[in-house]
């Protein structure tokens, strides 16, 4: 890939090349979502170079056989070029009529590794073999799958920013049985990938000894709310904060608020952060989230734009999150390697 | 969910070693015969060691020990071949290189390269023997070394069992191909470079001089050096004789074939003539054993003034000629005379050759005159009634040899009487001459065929009659009819002559030694139906196959038309398999009546088609509502058509539903073409709507 006698530049206009060509290639095909099905129209085949090689050994048999005159060469010759040619069956078959699904991606912080899984079903009564799914250079563990069953591979991607991407085009191939053809395709499986911004202590920012003083002061106190406030239910209110004894009562599910009986809801805001540019803002959002959610705390948040209304719970924790991953960001397509500087 | 862990060895890349570690020693195991121990023994030694170090979980030998072990292995070859190039230097430098690739496998590709290399050492064993055992034993060894091709792209152990049955599959799958391919793949006329005259060491028949003792080392070879098909009933046996050499020119010891005559036309002849069709072991001569008289030839063959047929190159492989011949004409039937040069050379014999022959021979002239049958007879009269014996293990001969046969030790086989025979006429002024061949043989009753072995050489006589020509005379007949008119067989039955026991037939043998008979008549029918079926496929015979299709192997648009429908066959036949092997859901049969009831409407009034999602409760209401006059028809039938579909009902009671509903369909008459709208102006006027 990366021979040094091909210049950076033109390398990547070679790579533009080959993404233009696989794009005409596959112009009939539709965005394929969530699952794809495999059919004769998307999976192509060519040999190997362990194909090429069996061709040539075979010419050299053929030679031969003609230069003997020998009918048993002859007959093995065929008997060979035969296989080779059902190979082409074999390996097609691989492939085709196979049901491969893009499976939820769990989102992860800047700078860690993604893990996307992907779920293949097989349902025409013959076991795959040696199946290789990958994206870029990345390619998982092959994978063989029983007939009438199912198996689940897992692609790892380093999640470079926080934002929210879309996959590249993935590419499921197999050389099985005889490593002289490959039949492959495209998939444009589209999972969504969130990248949350890594967490970054503001107070460490502020430096030393102040830290956990500057940290209250971040927060901002409310005041107005008793502590035994009932307030209706919202999804994503924890299951244990619900007061049954009131949903006997009217039928209503309530919450109760603050348990924590502080009394006051803490916010996250933006303009409070210490820093000044916007990653590093979110960068810090985010690790107060985490730190608000930790402790157990009711807490909204402020972004320029967008505000999060007080809250509290896991799926509280996931919605500030996302605001934060998708913070004045547009879906951008994962590099699936590092890049290189 | 069934993500299986891999359990394979610590280089998942190795997964196939182990099973290549067995394909490709059977590969090679033919050769070992051919090749010095010590190759044997390196091949042998190299894969043992990395079978030890796979076991062990061991590392491959490290690349500079390879490297020693490559050029010291090179280095005997050359020491032991003078070369690296040619069939035995290159096997043995394929087998060495195959063993050290086993050895030094350090990943997917170097097993791969190894199982390739694999093929080629089973196509090379064709070298030494092209037998129907050979074939068997490299389908087998293909397939083992296809099994350890899937197994190393499989990613994960496959049980043996599976994998056996998919190499297996692979295989039989590959044969149309084989055959198309065999068949119609253009062939020409090797050889491209070299000599390959070592291809199959030929296996002397007939030599070209009839030295006392050829014969009887002949006797004693069991193989087969001819094997005829007749197109119609084969001719008794004492009527074959089958001409190779002829021999006019005698020393007093020795008699040599006939050089430099005269190429001749064959006769043309109104006679029935027996045509036949002959697969000739390699000889490494010319001459092609043909049956007594040849009529028509053989391609590629001459007709010499003698009636020697000689091919126009050596036969150094296996070949198979069509050939007639008219019993009963002999050669120069139609001369009044022989030429003087040739009747000189017919009644030359060294001075002082056989003086006690000539002396008896000038007494029976005294007895019958000019009378040359007489004559002859007179000479058959004393062979058979002196005690002259057959027998293939004669006395040595010393001095001169045909007196010393002819009144001494009286016993010898067939080439010892032909050779005194033509002394004795030589003596009495007939032109004589000496003819080798092949007589008898045995019929193959099954394959309907003759096989004729080398031990069923013979040796003959013809003796110049003017006006009859070059008549056939077979001293041997006198001694030994049976060997005549059974073949040698039948002559091997009243003698305690230590005599092959594949010459007798039937009596006097053990139950081991009629079975090892009979299985070896087995073993030459399908060793002739390989040969003549498989083997003797050559560009001539390809020609004669594409010429009875109108197609000519020379010509490409020929061969791809060939090439086209043989692979189009397969593929239809490949298709017809897939289609039947699909499951498919018959739609049932009240559904099939629906849908022609819904089409018949539709041809009146498109608007009456039922559409898919519509219930046939719904749509029979729609068209009654639509066409008052069907709505009892269509109720009825939507009645009976759910009864039908969904409803529990016995047999007899849904196939008499079932020609309700056919009944009900007739009822609703056909529309008239003419007023019908078309199916697409519908479907237009639909979309417009």
């Amino acid at each position: 890939m990366r021979a040094d006698s091909v210049s950076g530049a033109d390398r990547h206009r070679l790579h533009r090349l080959r993404d233009d060509a696989i794009r005409w290639i596959t112009r009939r095909h539709a965005h394929d979502g969530e699952t794809a099905r495999l059919g004769r129209d998307r999976v192509y085949i060519l040999p190997t170079r362990a194909g090429y090689t069996l061709v040539a050994i075979l010419l050299v048999m053929l030679l031969g056989a003609i230069n003997y005159s020998s009918n048993m060469a002859f007959l093995l010759t065929f008997l060979l070029v035969g296989i080779g040619h059902n190979a082409m069956w074999y390996t097609h078959r691989n492939l085709l009529g196979l049901r491969i699904t893009s499976l939820p991606v769990a989102p992860v912080f800047a700078g860690a590794t993604l893990s996307l899984p992907f779920r293949l079903e097989e349902a025409s009564g013959r076991p795959r073999e040696a199946l290789t799914l990958s994206i870029g250079t990345r390619a998982s563990a092959p994978l063989a799958i029983p007939a009438q069953d199912s198996a689940q591979v897992e692609l790892t991607l380093p999640a470079p920013a926080r934002g929210i991407y879309r996959l590249p085009r993935q590419r499921l191939h197999t050389r099985y049985p005889l490593g002289i053809l490959e039949a492959w395709t495209w998939l444009t499986l589209s999972p969504e990938i969130l990248v949350y911004p890594a967490p970054v202590n503001p107070g460490n920012v502020l430096g030393g000894a102040g830290g956990q003083a500057t940290a209250s002061q971040l927060r901002t106190r409310h005041r107005g709310e008793t502590p035994d406030h009932l307030r209706p239910y919202r999804p994503g209110d924890p299951p244990g904060r619900i007061v049954w004894k009131a949903f006997a009562r009217s039928g209503k599910l309530h919450v109760r608020e603050s348990v924590s009986g502080r009394g006051d809801h803490l916010w996250l805001d933006w303009e409070a952060m210490p820093a000044t540019d916007t990653e590093t803002r979110l960068a810090m959002l985010c690790h107060q989230v985490l730190a608000a959610h930790a402790e157990g705390r009711i807490f909204g948040m402020r972004l320029p734009d967008l505000t999060v209304d007080p809250g509290q719970g896991s799926r509280h924790r996931e919605r500030c999150l996302r605001s934060l991953a998708q913070f004045r960001s547009e879906p951008r397509v994962l590099a699936p390697e590092t890049p290189r500087t | 969910m069934n993500t299986r862990a891999n359990t394979a060895a610590a280089n998942p890349d190795l997964r196939g070693l182990e099973l290549a570690l067995i394909a490709l020693p059977v590969a090679a195991l033919p050769h070992i015969a051919h090749q010095p121990p010590w190759i044997t023994l390196l091949v042998v030694l190299a894969i043992a060691a990395r079978a030890w170090l796979l076991s062990s979980g061991r590392q491959a030998p490290s690349i500079g020990i390879m490297a020693l072990l490559a050029v010291l292995a090179g280095s005997l070859t050359l020491v032991q071949y003078g070369t690296v190039f040619g069939q035995e230097a290159g096997t043995a430098l394929l087998l060495i290189m195959i063993a050290f690739k086993l050895l030094e496998a350090r990943n997917r590709r170097d097993i791969v390269i190894a199982l390739f290399l694999g093929y080629f050492v089973v196509v090379t064993t064709y070298f030494f023997d092209q037998s129907i055992l050979t074939a068997a034993y490299s389908l087998l060894a293909t397939w083992l070394l296809t099994a350890a091709l899937i197994q190393v792209h499989a990613e994960r152990h496959i049980e043996r069992r599976r994998l056996a049955r998919q190499a297996g599959a692979m295989l039989l799958h590959a044969l149309p191909f084989m055959l198309v391919l065999f068949l119609a793949f253009p062939r020409i006329q090797g050889p491209l470079w070299g000599d390959p005259q070592r291809e199959e060491t030929a296996r002397t028949g007939l030599s070209d001089e009839l030295n006392p003792g050829d014969i009887a080392e002949l006797l004693q070879d069991e193989s087969t050096a001819l094997r005829v098909e007749f197109d119609a009933a084969a001719p008794p046996l004492r009527a074959q004789y089958w001409r190779a050499l002829v021999m006019t020119d005698f020393d007093g010891r020795r008699w040599s074939t006939d050089r430099n005559t005269e190429v001749i036309q064959p006769p043309v002849t109104d006679d029935t003539l027996v045509h036949y069709t002959a697969t000739l072991e390699p000889t490494r001569v010319r001459y092609l054993p043909v049956l007594d008289y040849p009529a028509v030839l053989p391609d590629g063959a001459e007709l010499h003034a003698n009636y020697q047929v000689l091919r126009d190159r050596r036969i150094t492989r296996r070949i198979q000629y069509q050939a007639a011949a008219d019993l009963t004409t002999p050669p120069g039937a139609d001369d009044p005379q022989l030429p003087p040069a040739e009747r000189a050379r017919a009644l030359d014999l060294p001075a002082a050759a056989a003086p006690r022959a000539r002396t008896k021979v000038a007494l029976w002239r005294a007895t019958h005159g000019d009378d040359d049958r007489a004559l002859i007879d007179a000479a058959l009269q004393r062979f058979a009634a002196e005690p002259y014996r057959y027998t293939l293990q004669p006395p040595r001969l010393a001095g001169d040899a045909t007196d010393q046969f002819l009144f001494e030790t009286q016993a010898g086989y067939c080439e010892h009487y032909a050779s005194a025979f033509a002394v004795l006429m030589r003596a009495a002024g007939i032109p004589t001459r000496v003819v080798t061949g092949y007589q008898g043989g045995s019929w193959q009753t099954r394959g309907e065929y003759l096989r004729l072995r080398n031990a069923d050489a013979h040796a003959w006589n013809e003796v110049w009659l003017d006006g009859q020509g070059w008549v056939r005379v077979d001293p041997t007949a006198a001694i030994a009819p049976e060997r005549i008119e059974q073949g040698l067989p039948g002559l091997a039955r009243d003698t305690d002559e230590p005599i092959p026991a594949f010459l007798r037939r039937g009596e006097g043998l053990s139950w081991l030694q009629s079975t090892h008979l009979s299985l070896e008549d087995w073993r030459d029918f399908a060793r002739f139906r390989w040969e003549s079926w498989v083997l003797a496929f050559d560009p001539e015979r390809q020609r004669e196959l594409f010429a009875r299709l109108g197609l000519d192997p020379r010509d490409w648009r020929s061969v791809l038309i060939a090439l086209g429908t043989g692979f189009g066959t397969i593929g239809l036949i490949a298709l017809a398999w897939v289609w039947i092997r699909t499951p498919r859901h018959r739609r049932p049969a009240a559904d099939r009546v629906l849908g022609q009831l819904s089409r018949r409407l539709a041809r009146h009034d498109p608007t009456l088609a039922r559409a898919p999602y519509e219930p046939v409760d719904a749509w029979s209401r729609r068209v009654a509502h639509a066409h008052p006059e069907l709505g009892t028809t269509l109720e009825t039938f939507a009645r009976t058509y759910n009864r039908q579909r969904f409803g529990r009902l016995t047999p007899e009671q849904r196939t008499a539903d079932l020609h309700q509903l056919r009944g009900l369909l007739r009822t609703v008459p056909r529309a008239r073409p003419a007023f019908a709208p078309r199916r697409n102006d519908a479907s237009r006027q639909r979309a417009a709507n």
